[in-house]
């Protein structure tokens, strides 16, 4: 990866240390149970500017860092300070084609933030809430900066799924001059951003105005098309392209395998989520796409899909929301502030119990489900405490409505209709560091790979493979085919 | 967008239509479906194909009006654009050398089974049809049937012309013949509530008995879950491992047909539709 060094950044004079981190607005506990509207409301110019002197510019750059696409976070930051937006947006861009996504969902605690030299006080400077701030003043103040692209090679590469993966290695291979064509199944392109994270958390504009972003710089969106049906892998490489990158994401629902798991009113997190989200069921009927809820729901989980799930139980109506997990609140997957905020909406926690059943009302719509209490044993070797069923602890719980959230697994419809692709026993496709799969000419990222990681990894994923791919296209090669028997060993590659 | 190219009313109701959509058309086998979307609003729904052009680059499907997805559809004519129209979905219909094949159809699968026969014939099957259809009125698509079948029964219930039969008894008599004259697999693509009966009817005789399943479906490509159901004792997702099963195997019948009923009483059912539980006649 390239290491912008070009832009200095303003004096990092001695600075006073600031720890008031500048809190985000956000729509009342009260009004927001009621609408799908974004939660966090965004800082104000006046606010952004705050936040942003806050940063002491550290020479080290540990923010940067933390980030997995590496985003040169203090110059933004510095540019900021400068009051100069459009020079922050630029910084940005340079780095991440997806600035309004990353701004609101990635898990900044765990990456730029914690890295900040400020976090040993407490207190990190607020970077995404920065980074969408400087995203949604270019989305309505500015006209968006365009990047310098370069001029056409005369290759031709296929994307495999329009998420967050897809669309950075869609637009950096586009940006350095190749034809890029990205097909995706569904009738909108953004993936999980679309189908799976809610309105109220990232608006649906904002991910439509990145991904035509990304169509303006050239590429071709193919909705409708889903490889491995209409096209194979094989038939893409045989016929119009040089490379293919799969980043088709890992859609296939997880269930508990109890019994009374197929009731009536019992759905995956991922249809709940489409239909509210994708479909906008919350606006039924004027979209006609309906979602049928009781009013005593449970989601079954504990992590952003999980909360997501839950809140938009609320905002659809229902009248008490159960989030049921094995472990307690300091296991939980989510994003802390995720959590907070399902909390103050009323959601009501059970931590240590898990389904073992659901009861049908007779009718086979589920009415009831019968729980375990767990405990948590002493960490094994992974350091992580295991819960283990309390023997005896049975009870019941009544609910009409249930949502089963327990993470997916990747779709096996590329993999089983490209039989030289090698997969882990978990689906998920095997590729070396720099993204190559045991294919030759395909690479692959993002959840397909990971199994389930965050969209700024998946983008991360994304960017070094779209390095190696480029590499690969600019050789000259372009002829050479190399044979890609299924026993070629990724690394040899 | 895909444009529509031709429009049929086949009978009260009964609609076909004919879709631009020259990818689905190149790979299109019979049993497959489609899954499409009407506009920006739109829900997503999914319809067998029932003939499809690869030349033309055009597909069929066979739609029955029963709520508001398919009335819209109704309206529409040659030159409007649908939003969306993915497919083809699903595994496409077993089609071997079986011998003497017995199918069963109602609604929309009378149009819908026809390129599976005609795959099976192709095969060298012997063909038995039986129809089921509410009265003459609403039986359509007869003319390919015909000539297809080695032998076509007319199940119209009482109402129909000199034809007392239900599609039940006609079943029952070619099983009273079996094995002389032997039935080496039954097909059926009809009602829910028929399908359960008509796998309860052969199991006896162990009579390889596919069925095709339509359970609610969102997504149609094994993301959503929506359409799971427990085949063998394992989830199966209709989408991707069907819509083709072996009836034999399906458990849980009562609570497919519950979740295929979800959102019928606000749709179905409110418009006095008579179904017992499901869309099709
Ligand atoms: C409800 C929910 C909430 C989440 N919250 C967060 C969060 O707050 N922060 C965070 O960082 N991460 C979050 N995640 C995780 C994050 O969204 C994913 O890690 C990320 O989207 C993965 O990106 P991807 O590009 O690999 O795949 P996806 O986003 O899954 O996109 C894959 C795309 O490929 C398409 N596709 C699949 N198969 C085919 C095919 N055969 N042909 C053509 N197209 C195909 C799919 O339709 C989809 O559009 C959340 C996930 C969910 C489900
Ligand atoms: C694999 C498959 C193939 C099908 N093929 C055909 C066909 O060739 N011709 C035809 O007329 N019908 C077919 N159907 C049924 C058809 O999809 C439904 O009748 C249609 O969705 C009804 O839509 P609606 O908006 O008009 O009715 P709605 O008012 O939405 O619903 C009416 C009924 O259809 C059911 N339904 C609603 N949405 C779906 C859905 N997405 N999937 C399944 N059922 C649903 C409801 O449970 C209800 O019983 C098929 C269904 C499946 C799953
Ligand atoms: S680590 Fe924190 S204070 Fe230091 S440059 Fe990065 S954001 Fe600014
Ligand atoms: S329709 Fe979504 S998994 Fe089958």
């Amino acid at each position: 990866m390239t290491e912008e060094k070009g832009t200095k950044s303003a004096p990092a004079k001695k600075q006073k240390i600031n720890l008031n981190r500048v809190e985000m607005p956000k729509q009342s506990e009260h009004e927001r149970r009621h609408n799908f509207d974004e939660v966090a409301l965004g800082y104000t110019w006046e606010l952004a500017k705050e936040e942003a002197s806050r940063c002491i510019q550290c020479k080290k750059r540990p923010c940067q860092q933390g980030c997995p696409v590496n985003i040169d976070i203090p110059d933004f930051i510095a540019a900021l300070q400068r009051e100069d937006v459009e020079e922050a947006a630029r910084i940005l861009k340079r780095k991440t084609s997806l600035p309004g996504v990353c701004g609101r969902v990635c898990p900044q605690e765990l990456q730029c933030e914690n890295a900040c030299t400020l976090n040993k006080k407490g207190a990190p400077v607020a970077i995404g809430r920065l980074e969408r701030f400087i995203a949604d003043w270019e989305r309505t103040q500015g006209a968006p900066t365009m990047p310098e692209m370069a001029p056409s090679t005369g290759k031709k590469v296929a994307v495999v799924g329009s998420g967050p993966s897809g669309l950075t290695v869609a637009s950096d291979l586009a940006i350095l001059g190749h034809q890029v064509v990205l097909f995706e199944a569904l009738h909108v392109a953004g993936g999980v951003l679309m189908y799976g994270i809610p309105q109220f958390r990232l608006p649906k504009e904002i991910v439509q105005r990145e991904v035509q972003y990304v169509q303006s710089l050239g590429v071709d969106l193919r909705l409708n098309t889903v490889i491995g049906i209409n096209y194979s892998l094989d038939e893409l490489l045989r016929t119009d392209y040089d490379a293919v990158y799969l980043a088709p994401g890992a859609g296939l629902p997880k269930f508990l395998g109890v019994p009374g798991e197929n009731l009536n009113m019992v759905y995956s997190a991922n249809e709940f989520l489409t239909r509210t989200n994708l479909m906008k069921a919350y606006r039924y009927p004027e979209y006609a796409t309906p979602i049928k809820m009781g009013k005593k729901v449970a989601v079954i989980g504990g992590g952003n899909v999980a909360m997501d799930a839950a809140r938009c139980a609320v905002r659809l109506g229902a009248q008490e929301v159960y989030v049921i997990y094995r472990r307690t609140r300091a296991e939980m997957p989510a994003r802390l502030e995720e959590v907070e905020n399902a909390e103050e909406e009323g959601i009501e926690f059970h931590f240590l119990c898990n389904p073992t059943a659901f009861l049908s009302d007779g009718r086979n719509n589920v009415a009831a489900m019968e729980l375990i209490r767990m405990k948590l044993t002493e960490p094994d070797e992974s350091g992580r405490r295991r819960p283990v069923p309390i023997p005896g602890s049975e009870y019941i719980l009544d609910v009409d409505t249930v949502v089963v959230s327990l993470g997916t697994s990747p779709n096996p419809l590329i993999p089983s209709t490209t039989p030289d692709l090698n997969v882990t026993r978990w689906g998920t496709v095997v590729t070396d560091e720099r993204g190559r799969t045991s294919k030759a000419r395909v690479w692959a990222g993002g959840d397909i790979v990971s199994g389930g990681a965050t969209v700024i990894s998946a983008m991360g994923e994304g960017r070094i493979a779209a390095a190696s791919m480029h590499e690969f296209l600019s050789n000259g090669q372009k002829k050479i085919i190399p044979p890609s028997p299924a026993t070629d060993d990724p690394k040899t590659l | 967008m895909y444009s529509i190219v031709e429009h049929e009313v086949l009978a009260p109701r009964v609609h076909r239509l004919r879709v631009q959509a020259p990818v689905v058309a190149e790979k299109a086998k019979p049993g497959q479906f489609v899954i499409l979307i009407i506009d920006e609003k739109g829900e997503r729904v999914p319809f067998t194909i029932s003939d499809w052009d690869s030349e033309a680059g055009t597909v069929d499907f066979v739609f029955i009006e029963v709520g508001k997805t398919t009335q819209q559809l109704a309206t529409m004519q040659p030159g409007d654009q649908l939003l969306s129209f993915i497919g083809p979905l699903g595994r496409p219909a077993e089609v071997g050398q079986f011998g003497h094949v017995v199918s069963v159809l109602s609604g929309y699968g009378i149009a819908a089974m026809v390129p599976i026969l005609k795959a099976l014939k192709d095969n060298g099957n012997t063909l038995t049809t039986i129809v089921q259809a509410p009265d003459q009125d609403r039986l359509f698509g007869q003319k390919p049937l015909e000539e297809l079948s080695d032998t076509l029964i007319l199940a119209l219930g009482t109402q129909g012309d000199g034809m007392m039969e239900s599609t039940t008894v006609a079943m029952r008599k070619l099983l009273n013949q079996h094995p002389k004259r032997r039935i080496d697999r039954v097909i059926a693509m009809c009602s829910l509530c028929l399908m359960r009966v008509l796998s309860e009817m052969t199991r006896p005789y162990a009579i390889k008995t596919m069925v095709h399943l339509t359970p609610v479906m969102v997504d149609g490509t094994g993301m959503c879950g929506a359409c799971r159901l427990s085949v063998g004792r394992t989830n199966r997702f209709a989408c991707v491992h069907g819509p083709e099963f072996d009836g034999h195997e399906v458990d849980g019948w009562e609570v497919l047909m519950a979740r295929r009923c979800t959102y019928a009483d606000e749709s179905i059912l409110q418009q006095g539709f008579q179904c017992r539980g499901c869309s099709q006649w």
